[in-house]
């Protein structure tokens, strides 16, 4: 069978760039101003959300590209020029952009603790931010400060654990994008794992003089999915066998093995589908005393709220998935346990998620993108007009077609679901139709996604 | 090493100088930069809060007479007004995250009160502060002294109750109060309608004339004395400064009014306590209304309604203001179209 991928580093050009030492530091010295000028203005700027560039760039311009290019069509490259760990990564190197010559870091390199290497910490965390997310989201301070704490969370950690602790098992963002990037059409692999086998260096992994040892703890030879691969392209530099390549390929090609499949992911990509319906309430829907209730916290209504995320988040979306894994489980008169079943099919649910999470994402950057325009020529909200587009006022664009355009997307993610799901069956050597219950469950989901639209 | 420091200088500027060239930038644009003025302006940084988190910030200032002055008022929370009624400056419009700027120099000694003047929540009418002008060559003037308001002048208890001691049938109308329009010599501020209508009622040329009739004349008479302009302008102002707890339709059942204590008991003459509608004052109730004087009403929005909610308005409006207002008052008994 001929590989379906394109080796993008054969092109010399690309190769050379992925070479360079400066091609991380240059990304990063792009987003760092966008980082300190969302941190100044969230701490000295208006209070008032839609003229504050910390709150418009972060949570619209920003998760709008996440969301909406960035995680479909590149994976994780928001983690290579994420500027949250790279200062705890330049003085964890003592160097921003050339190689130490011992290679040694400047770090108490403590090891994570074994239990907690999964993602079971990231989603503890995403959970806590979506717990606060009306507030962090809409106040420029507590959005400022929330930055500062996880700028301030990731310098400790870097200098205390190896490499990118913080990115690979805190960062409350990193988990779901690493989860939805295993959608995205690149993929950093090595080309030969013949080739590894017999290279006793692993430079990969251990670094030399062109490069560092994989931040992200990731063994290339043993890469087959992209949830971890945070596209750094170390690895590209430092493999002295010129053994890694940036491939481009088919759109979810991560999708179609469960092999090595966890509970914690799976656990993840229900927790990511139950929040796109919440999210989508408490910042497009029309209930007011939802959305006042995740805004006033501490009060009943606030409690309230918390307990039904919580509950939604971690039990009921879970729980009627569990009902489903298990009907699958019955259909195949399989021996294997509904665990396995739950934790295979629970990867047809990430191009859903990802559909659903990008359904919202359009619409909530479509009705907000011209706050950016304000605050673009007055950061502050302070009265400046830098390029005369301080004053233009707010239009929600193609508010006739949002519905046009998420239905499609939703469709996509639904039947990209289904799809998966079949194939998953396949895999385990199952009836097709042991799938159903798991296509019921996306079916009835998206259901609820688009009535909750439109 | 070179590309190191390279690298290192750009992130540190980045870091330091960045952020700092965005607050050297503010401070020159508002004038505060280094101690050093751009021209003769004062700027002053005015911040409208909703009462409940501070109201205006700072409440007072203090300018000197004949000093320009510029204020850059930003809102953080809701959309803000501002007025200085007494030097007619206005600010229709704060928006929040916007800054909006006025410029003036004022040429006379005194404070000069200013206010919110969009309805920005249930207390929007606490947020007032004030400009203290002083003279620098003279910076303890002796205090002005003002007439006492009319009410206190005449005697009139403007906490009894008044009521009216006839009341019409039907609602009566300025338009046909012009068929009989009678010459009404009493002063129609100090006379309530009430009073005027019993003098006219043993006026024994007005024998022939129904109740009814008689009624629409004083309408029709409040209404000419009042004049087209001066009913136009209460109208705004009631739109503005009291429809919000009084209502549109002058019921006084704005929403605003909903959770005001009102009056919930009054002492009479012969010191019974007698019960009162709770809530802002019903001015389509035409016992009270016609029972009231103009002096009386004024001196109840001159006072405010101690405890009631109802603020004064002695600090904000001129005496024009409130007879306009008082004219309008008048539009909720009387039919004037």
């Amino acid at each position: 069978m001929t590989d379906p991928r394109l080796e993008l580093t054969r092109i010399p050009l690309i190769k050379k760039i992925l070479a360079s030492r400066w091609l991380q530091w240059s990304l990063v010295a792009v987003t760092l101003p966008f980082f300190v000028l969302a941190i100044f203005t969230g701490l000295f700027g208006t209070p008032a959300g839609s003229r504050n560039f910390g709150i418009v760039f972060v949570w619209i311009v920003w998760w709008g590209l996440l969301m909406l290019v960035l995680v479909p069509f590149a994976g994780r490259f928001w983690c290579a020029v994420c500027p949250i760990p790279a200062p705890g990564e330049w003085l964890q190197r003592r160097s921003l952009v050339a190689t130490r010559e011992n290679g040694k870091l400047f770090t108490l390199g403590w090891k994570w603790p074994r239990r907690l290497n999964n993602i079971w910490l990231q989603s503890a965390a995403f959970l806590i931010v979506a717990l606060f997310a009306k507030v962090i989201l809409t106040t420029p301070f507590v959005s400022a400060v929330t930055l500062l704490i996880l700028a301030g969370i990731a310098m400790a950690t870097s200098l205390l654990f190896e490499r990118r602790t913080f990115c690979r098992y805190i960062c409350p963002v990193g988990g779901f994008i690493g989860l939805y990037s295993q959608v995205a059409p690149v993929e950093v692999r090595v080309k030969d794992h013949a080739l590894c086998a017999t290279h006793h260096d692993k430079t990969c992994y251990s670094g030399n003089e062109k490069g560092y040892g994989c931040p992200w703890l990731v063994f290339p030879a043993t890469l087959d999915t992209n949830t971890y691969c945070g596209l750094c392209t170390e690895c590209l530099k430092t493999c002295s066998l010129d053994n890694v390549a940036l491939y481009a390929r088919p759109f979810g090609k991560d999708l179609l093995t469960t092999q090595g499949r966890r509970l914690d992911e799976a656990y993840r990509s229900l927790m990511m589908l139950a929040c796109a319906p919440l999210y989508t309430i408490i910042f497009l829907g029309p209930w007011a005393e939802i959305k006042e209730a995740a805004y006033a916290i501490g009060s009943t209504g606030w409690w309230l709220y918390a307990f039904g995320l919580l509950a939604l988040t971690l039990a009921v979306v879970p729980g009627i998935f569990c009902v489903c894994s298990a009907l699958s489980k019955f259909i195949a008169r399989a021996k294997t346990s509904t665990r396995k079943f739950f934790v295979g099919y629970a990867t047809a649910l990430l191009p859903l998620g990802l559909a659903a999470w990008a359904s919202f994402s359009l619409s909530f950057v479509l009705v907000n993108l011209s706050y950016a325009w304000q605050v673009l020529s007055d950061p502050f909200g302070w009265g400046w007009n830098l390029f005369g587009t301080a004053n233009w006022k707010w239009t929600p664009y193609l508010s006739g077609w949002q519905g046009y355009l998420q239905i499609p997307i939703l469709l996509i993610g639904l039947v990209a679901a289904i799809a998966v799901a079949f194939r998953i069956a396949r895999e385990q050597r199952v009836s097709p139709r042991t799938a159903l219950p798991i296509v019921l469950f996306c079916v009835a989901f998206t259901v609820v996604i688009v009535g909750l639209n439109f | 090493m070179k590309k190191e420091l390279f690298a290192l200088t750009i992130v540190l500027l980045i870091f330091v100088a960045f952020p700092a060239s965005l607050f050297a930038y503010q401070a020159w644009r508002t004038n505060t930069s280094f101690g050093f003025a751009q021209d003769d302006v004062r700027v002053i940084a005015l911040t409208a809060n909703v009462p409940n988190n501070g109201g205006w910030s700072p409440d007072t200032i203090r300018v000197n007479l004949g000093e320009r002055v510029r204020l850059r008022i930003s809102s953080p929370d809701v959309v803000h007004g501002f007025e200085i009624p007494a030097l007619g400056i206005q600010v229709a419009e704060i928006l929040p995250g916007h800054v909006a700027e006025v410029e003036f120099a004022v040429s006379r000694v005194g404070k000069f009160p200013f206010a919110c003047t969009r309805w920005c929540s249930v207390d929007h009418w606490r947020m007032r502060g004030s400009i203290k002008v002083i003279d620098p060559n003279n910076p303890n003037p002796l205090p002005q002294s003002f007439a006492p308001p009319l009410y206190q002048q005449l005697k009139i208890d403007i906490d009894a109750l008044h009521p009216a001691t006839n009341v019409p049938t039907q609602r009566p109308s300025a338009t046909r109060g012009t068929l009989l329009s009678p010459v009404i010599a009493d002063d129609l501020r100090v006379n309530s309608p009430s009073d005027v209508f019993a003098k006219l009622r043993t006026n024994d040329a007005l024998k022939t004339n129904s109740d009814s009739q008689l009624w629409d004349a004083i309408a029709f008479a409040w209404k000419q004395s009042a004049g087209d302009d001066a009913i136009a302008r209460g109208q705004k102002l009631f739109a503005r400064d009291c429809a919000a707890c009084h209502g549109e339709s002058g019921k006084g059942d704005g929403p605003a009014g909903r959770n005001l204590p009102g009056l919930a008991a009054m002492q009479s003459d012969n010191h019974q306590m007698l019960e009162i509608k709770r809530g802002p004052a019903d001015f389509t109730d035409a016992p009270k209304m016609l029972g009231a004087s103009d002096v009386l009403l004024q001196g109840k929005i001159i006072r405010g309604g101690m405890g009631t909610g109802m603020p004064e308005w002695r600090t904000l409006y001129t005496d024009q203001n409130m007879w306009d207002v008082i004219s309008y008052l008048r539009s909720f008994v009387f039919e004037y179209k």
